[in-house]
């Protein structure tokens, strides 16, 4: 290995990049696009469902109730129409997710102390979003009238690291993990086979530059490119989505470093075994992007998905970067509760590395 | 240490899956040695030069480049020799100088000897004055320069280059040879593919491939023996009548006019003179050309019936028209006020350095391009206003020969035929009159990216003539095509005019400029000559015939003009 070589080979590629603005802006444009169509589109919480309400008592107290559902953000009314049969039409068309049905004698059996039912009506099609509605709407009848839960029971349920829920806070740190894997790789695949596609990489071939060095010589400056985006990433996530930084911004950056160095050998290695530019872009995406957005555990956790998708997702590394950056970002986690996810992207950075030294050809077909 | 050879190959062969592209190749070249492997594309060229550059293993035999081993030692051979691969091999995006220090960089050239040696290459081969150009802004001539620049920045014991003179403008190939020159004074070997036979014929040793088999090997005064008395000067004063008698002939392999009063003959047997008749002045045979060696060595076993082509008359119609056509793109000017005229029956040659703007002028007449100034008319109809009805009167054929290649020259045929609107009822008869036309082998089975080139090329012709165009344009068709494939193109070329179809053809084969009746010279998009080849020798003062030295005497004379205006 001898340095000066690696150096003019990575000196030639720097300039050939520099000088292609459409490539690098791109580059730097693409993963932000990714990042505000995810970070404002993609959300779970619950905010605003259209609600019907059917009140036969019109009694202060049904109306309390129903200010009790309306005074939150997790619900606006739709329409209140006397006949029930009308809000199970709404529901049918869509207009309204959940429909709440107070009784005649709602206000009365309550003053007698009695038990006063209620139906809440949910819509189960979005079978996620119908489970946080229908809790949303569990609770807030539970604390009526005097907001106070009677049970004999006291649980005190705490959500820890993310105590509103804030379903953002959860999906930007997992979308570093999802952008990093998706453009760093395709860029670098599309540099080699466009070598080939030009029949440039014939000089390269007919020279004494190695293997290694040739691997090395395109691993720096597309590792500096992917630095780039991850410095753009995490900047907007942070600044932009203003999202709340538990841990070590310094640690963040290093393991994103290290997963970039990984995501980027992935294209070296994707690179050295397709010819054409077309090929280079349809594996990266098959192999890169789409498993990173199902297995990952960036939307889907894993924990709940049967044992061969779970085998499958380890074999992904956009999983253990998903890991790691929600751990510093959300739970403030350090080095020892993530050292397992960092030596998986160790040894696969290696392996990937390694698999492409091997498996570049320095000869025609 | 000198007096080992710098190659040694051994039956050395390669295969691609079943497919055997090249076998029993067996050869030295010595230090020093200018070496010159000829052959028409398809031939294995590529793929044996590919193999001395140990950057594709031999599948069959032994070969020994520099000492070393190509399967054992590849990366030995790859560090010490210069190889450089058709086309361009070098970075667009870089500019003359960059690309030169990373070619150093990569290759363990030092610093201290860099300077010195980048200095005298750059200044070799003309580019000082465009060091901090990018390399994609430069032409192709100047291309090819700096690649074989880079090639030699490290002083390589051996250089393999890969078709260096391809597309490259006669002008620059002199520099790129002088270049050459110098390095072999240095006492570098170069072994080299050309098409060129006049680059053959300047080598120290020549290898003649054909369909992936050596057809012959030894110094070009050797090989020329082995093909005299093969070869006649016919003088005579109806060279129209002489060619006809000479089609007429099983033993004549090729013809070529040289002259108003000459046709140049070549014959599959040895000694015996072509009986052709009274319409001749004297027969004497001549000392053969690389290239008539070439015809000789590639003769079927079986002769090959040559068309039968009718005397042309000279006709008044004229189909093609133009009248000072400009052509610009932004500053450019592409075309600068161009005028010709081509009668029915006409073959024109168009003639010129890449760039002149050859291409340009046919896109115009073919109706493609609407022209900046002046008009042209091709076959009655105005290229600007009546576009339509110009492209249904003309065929063409570009460079690459824009065939399907995955459908077979039966399916190419039909998809052609419909495209221009052949009714159904005609389509068989007239599939079958374009394949006689353009040559194509009646039963030529399976896809066209397994035919040679040859094949391919008059199947683009039969599918550009299938609705019987009265104008033919034909964009640099014989490129890549052994000199024998040739002669039978142009025949056919022939036979078309003969029924009364105009044609214009570019070439980069100066020596094809024979074949046609007019030609066309151009540079920087003006014509800069235009007449018959005697007319143009006769306005030079030039007796003996070499195109190239029409040619270049025109641009001479044009830059002289340049100069003193």
């Amino acid at each position: 290995m001898k340095p000066a070589r690696v150096l003019a080979f990575t000196r030639k590629e720097v300039l050939e990049i520099v000088r292609d603005p459409i490539t690098v802006s791109v580059a730097l444009f693409m993963p932000l696009v990714i990042l505000f169509l995810f970070g404002y589109a993609l959300s779970f919480d619950v905010e605003n469902a259209p609600l019907i309400i059917v009140d036969h008592d019109k009694s202060a107290a049904s109306r309390a109730l129903s200010d009790q559902f309306l005074n939150t953000t997790y619900f606006r009314l739709v329409s209140a129409p006397d006949d029930e049969r009308v809000a199970e039409h709404a529901l049918m068309q869509g207009r309204a997710r959940a429909v709440l049905s107070i009784p005649p004698d709602f206000g009365r059996r309550l003053a007698r102390g009695e038990a006063a039912p209620v139906e809440f009506l949910v819509d189960g099609t979005y079978a996620s979003t119908a489970a946080i509605v229908s809790a949303y709407g569990r609770a807030i009848m539970y604390a009526f009238p005097n907001g106070t839960l009677q049970l004999p029971v006291q649980p005190e349920v705490r959500v820890w690291y993310n105590p509103q829920l804030r379903s953002r806070d959860f999906i930007v740190p997992g979308l570093f993990a999802v952008i990093l894997m998706a453009f760093p790789p395709l860029l670098t695949a599309l540099a080699v086979s466009r070598e080939k596609e030009l029949g440039t990489i014939a000089q390269i071939y007919a020279s004494p530059l190695t293997k290694p060095e040739f691997i090395i010589g395109k691993l720096l400056p597309y590792a500096a490119i992917a630095a780039l985006q991850l410095a753009v990433v995490l900047a907007t996530g942070f600044l932009w989505f203003k999202i709340p930084m538990h841990g070590s911004l310094g640690l963040l950056v290093a393991l994103g470093l290290l997963y970039v160095l990984c995501t980027v050998s992935i294209g070296l290695l994707i690179s050295t075994l397709v010819r054409t530019q077309v090929a280079a872009m349809l594996v990266t995406l098959v192999v890169t992007l789409m498993p990173s957005f199902l297995f990952s555990g960036f939307i889907y956790p894993i924990f709940t998905m049967p044992a061969f998708f779970q085998a499958y997702s380890a074999k992904i590394p956009t999983m253990y970067f998903v890991n790691i950056s929600r751990g510093i970002v959300m739970r403030g986690a350090g080095l020892a509760e993530l050292w397992t996810n960092v030596a998986v992207l160790v040894v696969y950075t290696v392996v990937v590395l390694t698999l492409a030294t091997l498996l570049l050809k320095k000869r025609i077909g | 240490m000198s007096a080992s050879p710098v190659i040694e190959a051994e039956g050395v062969g390669r295969r691609f899956g079943a497919r055997t592209v090249l076998q029993d190749v067996s050869f030295r070249v010595e230090p020093g040695e200018v070496f010159a492997i000829v052959g028409p594309d398809g031939a294995g060229k590529t793929t044996l030069l590919q193999m001395l550059a140990a950057i594709l293993r031999p599948s069959l035999g032994s070969c020994r480049v520099l000492g070393e081993d190509v399967r054992k030692r590849p990366d030995r051979v790859q560090a010490r020799v210069g190889y450089m691969s058709q086309g361009f091999s070098l970075y667009d995006r870089l500019t003359v100088a960059e690309n030169i220090a990373f070619a150093a960089g990569i290759r363990d050239v030092p610093k201290e000897a860099l300077v010195a040696r980048k200095a005298k290459l750059v200044a070799m081969a003309g580019l000082e004055r465009f060091q901090d150009r990018r390399e994609g802004a430069l032409s192709g001539g100047m291309r090819k320069k700096l690649a074989l620049c880079a090639n030699l920045i490290h002083e390589p014991p051996l250089l393999i280059l890969d078709e260096p003179s391809l597309g490259v403008d006669p002008l620059s190939r002199r520099e790129l040879w002088r270049i050459l020159e110098a390095a072999r004074a240095e006492g570098r070997s170069i072994v080299f593919a050309t098409s060129y036979m006049d680059e053959a014929d300047a080598s120290d040793r020549v290898l003649l491939l054909r369909d992936g088999r050596p057809l012959a090997l030894g110094t070009p005064s050797d090989l020329r023996k082995t093909a005299r008395a093969h070869v006649y000067s016919v003088g005579t004063d109806a060279p129209e009548l002489a060619e006809a008698a000479l089609t007429r002939l099983p033993d004549v392999l090729s013809f070529q006019r040289r002259s108003a009063g000459e046709v140049r003959v070549q014959l599959r047997t040895a000694g015996v003179p072509p009986d052709i008749g009274p319409d001749f002045r004297d027969l004497k045979p001549v000392e053969p050309t690389m290239e008539d060696v070439f015809t000789v060595a590639s003769a079927p076993a079986e002769p090959i019936a040559v068309s039968q082509t009718a005397v042309r008359s000279p006709s008044q119609e004229i189909l093609i028209a133009a009248e000072h056509v400009t052509q610009r793109f932004g500053d450019f000017v592409a075309v600068d006020d161009v005028s010709l005229r081509i009668a029915a029956g006409e073959v024109l040659g168009l003639l010129g350095p890449n760039g002149a703007g050859k291409t340009t002028l046919i896109r115009i007449l073919c109706g493609l391009l609407a022209p900046s100034e002046g008009r042209a008319a091709v076959a009655g109809y105005d290229v600007a206003r009546q576009s339509e009805k110009v492209r249904s009167s003309i065929g063409y054929v570009s460079q690459k020969f824009s065939l399907f290649t995955d459908l077979t020259a039966e399916e190419n045929l039909i998809f052609f035929a419909r495209a221009y609107g052949v009714p159904s009822p005609e389509m068989k008869t007239r599939i079958a009159w374009a394949c006689e036309h353009a040559g194509v082998p009646p039963s030529e089975a399976g896809l066209v990216r397994n035919l040679s080139s040859a094949v391919r090329q008059r199947l683009a012709l039969a599918c550009a003539i299938l609705h019987r165009p009265k104008v033919l344009f034909l964009d640099e068709p014989t490129s890549g095509v052994d000199p024998l494939s040739r002669f039978r193109f142009w025949r056919m070329i022939a036979g078309l005019a003969a029924d009364g179809v105009a044609v214009i053809v570019s070439t980069h084969y100066l020596e094809e400029a024979t074949y046609c009746d007019r030609l066309g010279l151009m540079m920087d998009g003006r014509m800069i000559a235009l007449g018959t080849l005697q007319a143009l020798m006769a306005d030079l003062g030039l007796t003996d015939l070499r195109v190239e030295d029409v040619f270049l005497g025109f641009i001479a004379r044009e830059r002289g003009q340049a100069a003193a205006a």
